[in-house]
């Protein structure tokens, strides 16, 4: 066989090795990319019960306090006047602010022994840790998977696809769910 | 207690004391072989040699046989007795396992789904109860499995010869999880999924967990939301003590965990005293229990209904 023959057959499978490691690359960033947005509305789902599960404690404390009824009307409030689609940081701030809330809440608690026994109340206080716990889960998971993924674009030549294909660096949900242990919880 | 230890530490210096009569047996016989070959002595003693080594040997199948029907005893005698001490409604029984205890199956260990399916299967040494609150079952389990291997016989032709190999022996466990959950959650060191499941594998934010620990799960979330920072260091610290040997499954609320040791968990050895200290081996086998409940907070309910 002819020399430039031989050259350019080894040219076209080093070009072919190219291209099938490109699209495979491409591929695995991409799933990533789907992990991670997973892995966010996970985030999203928890957010959401929580809320739900926090409004339902609001109307119980309501009867023994005011204030906090008042306090997590802002937080409502402050959730319709965003869009229907949160960022990673207004996540956060959400959380922040259902936290504060919820502390609020334990405050209360600990003033109003009657309260601490109400059946109804102690089994939403079950439901939030659970909820927290949920949270949690989704908040490691999306930044184990942001970690994966950040980590993979920003390492040479993954680097050069991930500039092709307009791939960014995700931020981390940085916010932690109220601390369990912060709780005072008497089942 | 320590009249009763003592009691069966003298039975079981008679089943030793008979084991150590085949050794002289054992000796004089070996010497009178040899020399038999010499030219002095003749065939006679060749044949004197012969008898005395088969009668060794028949002194050592009693004297082991005795030990073992002591060891039978002492588990029923003492170590039940002890044991079923030890925790909350706690039930050891000697001999019995998987499979032979009423409700219990060998498709228990099975469900783990990373126990591979045996060809021999054995159990004993049952031991179930309650700590703080929490419901576990144990009991070790011996696996094997059939391997063939070739050999050439007297005339040269290759033959092939069943063997069984045993791959787990060790202890298996199950418990009452504290948490609901969804899908299927695997912690695996030395073993691998036994199962057709889709399972996909997890990597967690702990370099040192992944490395320790193949984690794979039905449900990615499942497992962040078993699986807590605190659960991962227990885990860890778990693993510090039998490194390499440990198996986790989170399967319908129950949290499976085997580990193999490569020996029964509450056996006495020929020539080994018999003492406080043995005992005290064997609280620490059952301490590795209290440690699974206490370090993994499976008695932290808050999470479930009762």
């Amino acid at each position: 066989m002819q020399g430039w023959l031989i050259a350019l057959i080894v040219i076209g499978v080093l070009l072919l090795v190219v291209l099938i490691w490109y699209i495979a690359t491409m591929n695995n960033l991409r799933q990533l990319k789907v992990k991670v947005k997973e892995a966010e509305s996970g985030i999203d789902v928890a957010l959401t019960k929580r809320f739900d599960t926090l409004s339902k404690m609001v109307e119980t404390v309501k009867g023994y306090t005011k204030h906090e009824a008042k306090t997590f009307e802002n937080v409502v409030k402050w959730r319709q006047n965003m869009p229907d689609e949160l960022t990673v940081k207004q996540k956060e701030e959400f959380m922040e602010k259902m936290n504060q809330v919820q502390s609020d809440i334990n405050v209360v608690v600990e003033n109003y022994p009657d309260l601490k026994a109400e059946k109804v109340f102690t089994n939403l206080q079950r439901s939030i840790a659970d909820v927290e716990e949920h949270l949690q889960a989704s908040r490691r998971m999306f930044n184990a998977n942001v970690s994966r993924l950040n980590s993979r674009i920003v390492t040479f030549p993954v680097s050069i696809v991930a500039a092709k294909i307009n791939m960014q660096k995700y931020p981390f949900f940085e916010a932690e769910p109220a601390k369990t242990q912060d709780v005072k919880m008497e089942f | 207690m320590k009249e009763g230890l003592q009691e069966h530490q003298a039975k079981k210096k008679r089943a030793e004391r008979i084991i150590l009569l085949g050794l002289p047996f054992l000796g004089f016989g070996i010497l009178a072989a040899v020399l038999g070959t010499t030219e002095a002595l003749g065939e006679w003693a060749v044949t004197v040699g012969v008898v005395l080594i088969i009668f060794a040997v028949l002194v050592f199948v009693l004297g082991f046989a005795l030990f073992q029907r002591f060891e039978t005893n002492f588990k029923h005698e003492f170590l039940k007795d002890y044991l079923s001490g030890l925790v909350e409604e706690g039930e050891f029984v000697p001999k019995k396992g998987f499979g032979k205890i009423q409700g219990l199956d060998p498709a228990d260990v099975y469900n783990t789904e990373f126990i591979e399916r045996a060809d021999r299967f054995y159990s004993y040494d049952f031991f179930r109860g309650k700590i703080d609150g929490v419901d576990f079952v144990s009991s070790d389990v011996k696996l094997q499995r059939i391997e063939y291997e070739t050999y050439r016989d007297k005339d040269g032709k290759i033959r092939r010869r069943k063997k069984y190999v045993t791959y787990f022996h060790g202890r298996v466990f199950h418990f009452d999880f504290n948490k609901d959950f969804d899908g299927h959650v695997l912690v695996l060191e030395r073993y691998k999924p036994q199962t057709r499941r889709k399972y996909q594998k997890v990597e967690f934010e702990s370099v040192d967990f992944n490395k320790k620990f193949r984690t794979l799960a039905t449900r990615e979330h499942t497992a962040f939301y078993i699986l807590t920072p605190h659960f991962m260091e227990s885990l860890m610290k778990i693993e510090k003590n039998h490194p390499g040997n440990l198996g986790f499954s989170f399967i319908d609320n129950k949290l499976y965990f085997a580990i193999h040791t490569g020996k029964p968990t509450f056996s006495v050895r020929p020539f080994r005293r018999l003492d406080e200290k043995l005992l005290e081996k064997f609280r620490e086998d059952v301490g590795l229990i209290h440690n699974l409940v206490d370090e993994l907070k499976l008695n932290r309910k808050i999470f479930k209904e009762d």
